[in-house]
């Protein structure tokens, strides 16, 4: 092949610009395009690649460059318009893989006609302003195979089919749709968007909207928000697998919007299975999973607050009005301490300690301790029975823990005035009867110092 | 010196120069040529030849492939070129992107 061709002009010696005649430029194209066609053929073994570079060369030097470019132009089309028809014509499964061998054939093909035409790509088309060839390459696909009105709806149709089979948990060829959607990024973010992102996003939302309503209408919250963050991991995890990076956070909006957001009210209000009843069976990883997935969409964690301080202002409220616990003082402030120990391991394991939701258990502890006005005399009874008895049965440190709680509950009173003069009676009994360890003693006043002015606590301390 | 790492640059009179594969790939051109996908005759027989480029050329730029590389791991040095090759060096010089 490659001695056959004529070598007129070639034998010009280098260093005499001789005016080339138009019909040797011709045959130089000649032997290119037929260059180019085999290549496209596969045909290109045994080709010396420095004559069709030095041809190349030639005609861009002797100021051919246009029909060159020209030339180049036109092959291409009509080649990647006999691959258009030849994909069209393929038969159902086989689609996507003869779309797939093409391609990677068409990226081989690209880069040898590249490199031959190197010195055209590097002088003629950067003066010129033309478009490069690798970048025309890319363009000529994307305009006559994907464009093409008969495989762009055929691609699409096949690729959100894909994916809906693997969401009814068929397994497919995940390594030749991420080479699928791979070739639509490498022709461009907008072809990817416009071809499958768009499509894609839409069908998925009319999906999940679907099947959140028959997960909602057949199951409990804690399964429901067991699905849903099934679903959404489904998600992040085909994305990683076969598609572009930038669609997770698209994606996982949807998932979010169609299964949380839309259900959120109904989800945390459930009767016998939501919030309230969680936070009573004290079942943490739900209220983990609850707390993860509502912090996804905005207000989502506000719902939770509010069933939440409403639900412990009116427990809290049955609690202190109870005439039958009222009678006994000591163990009306353990459960208290109770109430609140369970609450903080819920915020501490379940809501990673969340601020928020710390300070809406402190206001609404703050709001029913202070509907009992014996509140402030009780907590004072109780700290009186832990300094006198407490040292015979339990150790110091546990002492000092109770009273820490106890402190956090002082903080919560209104009436502060009213347990100084409950405590400032009790202890001086204590004292009187030398019941009683003064470091125990210290301490606890030092404790109430740091939460309150330093006048409050001085006369207790001048005891 | 293996026989993969060298490659054979043949001048239009026919002179051979064996040369490693590292200094040829200085020119552009011959780094294409040699990496190209697709089995070019070149990369078959691990030789290319080059029926415009004179010997005395052809050897000056293989000197020059040299120089580069040590130009370019830290020796500073000068490469002289003889005036009179000046043009035709040039020309060869566009031709393989150097």
């Amino acid at each position: 092949m490659s001695g056959a061709k004529k070598r007129n002009f070639q034998i010009e010696a280098f260093k005499h610009r001789v005016v080339v005649d138009p019909k040797d430029a011709e045959k130089a194209w000649n032997i290119l395009e037929h260059a180019i066609h085999e290549i496209y053929n596969y045909n290109a073994r045994g080709f010396v690649f420095e004559d069709l570079y030095r041809t190349a060369y030639y005609m861009v030097y002797h100021r051919f460059g246009e029909k060159l470019y020209s030339g180049l132009v036109s092959t291409m089309t009509s080649h990647q318009k006999e691959i258009a028809k030849s994909i069209e014509a393929v038969q159902g499964a086989m689609f996507l893989e003869e779309l797939n061998r093409n391609w990677t054939e068409h990226n081989t093909a690209l880069r040898m006609i590249r490199d031959i035409l190197m010195y055209m790509d590097r002088t003629f088309i950067p003066s010129t302003h033309k478009t490069r060839i690798h970048e025309l390459g890319l363009n000529l696909w994307r305009d006559n195979i994907i464009h093409s009105s008969k495989i762009q709806t055929r691609l699409q149709d096949t690729l959100l089919e894909l994916v809906q089979s693997e969401r009814s948990g068929d397994v497919i060829n995940r390594g030749l749709t991420r080479n699928i959607t791979k070739m639509l990024m490498d022709l461009g973010p907008s072809v990817y968007e416009e071809i499958f992102e768009k499509p894609f996003l839409d069908v998925s939302s009319d999906f999940y909207r679907v099947e959140s309503q028959q997960v909602i209408e057949h199951c409990d919250c804690g399964d429901y928000l067991k699905k849903a963050e099934e679903r959404l991991n489904e998600e992040i995890e085909r994305v990683s697998h076969y598609l572009d990076a930038r669609s997770e956070a698209k994606i996982t909006r949807v998932v979010e919007k169609e299964m949380i957001e839309s259900h959120m009210h109904r989800l945390v209000h459930m009767e016998n299975s939501g919030l309230v009843s969680m936070i009573m069976d004290e079942k943490f990883e739900d209220l983990g999973r609850m707390y993860n997935l509502l912090l996804r969409v905005p207000s989502g964690l506000t719902i939770m607050k509010d069933v939440m301080i409403s639900h412990i202002r009116e427990t809290g409220k049955d609690l202190v009005t109870d005439p039958e616990r009222l009678k006994d003082p000591i163990n009306f402030v353990q459960e208290l301490l109770d109430k609140k120990d369970r609450l903080d391991k819920i915020i501490n394991l379940a809501f990673n300690d969340d601020k928020d939701f710390q300070n809406a258990l402190s206001s609404s502890f703050e709001y029913f301790i202070n509907l009992n006005p014996r509140s402030p005399e009780f907590i004072s009874l109780f700290v009186d029975d832990k300094l006198r008895n407490g040292l015979k049965k339990d150790k110091e440190e546990e002492i000092e823990l109770v009273l820490d709680k106890v402190t956090m509950l002082f903080r919560y009173l209104e009436e502060k005035d009213l347990f100084e003069k409950y405590y400032q009676q009790h202890l001086a009994k204590r004292l009187l009867s030398g019941k009683t360890s003064s470091d125990a003693e210290r301490s606890f006043i030092v404790k109430l110092k740091t939460e309150c002015a330093y006048q409050f606590t001085s006369k207790l301390e001048g005891m | 010196m293996k026989k993969e790492e060298m490659v054979k640059l043949i001048s239009a009179e026919g002179f051979e120069f064996v040369i490693d594969k590292k200094a040829a790939m200085v020119s552009q051109t011959i780094r294409n040529m040699l990496t190209s996908p697709g089995s070019f005759a070149e990369t078959e027989h691990g030789e290319v030849t080059f029926p415009e480029i004179s010997t005395t050329i052809l050897e000056k730029i293989c000197q020059y492939f040299y120089w580069s590389l040590q130009y370019a791991s830290g020796k500073e040095t000068e490469f002289h070129i003889e005036p009179e090759l000046t043009l035709e060096l040039m020309m060869a010089a566009n031709y393989l992107h150097t």
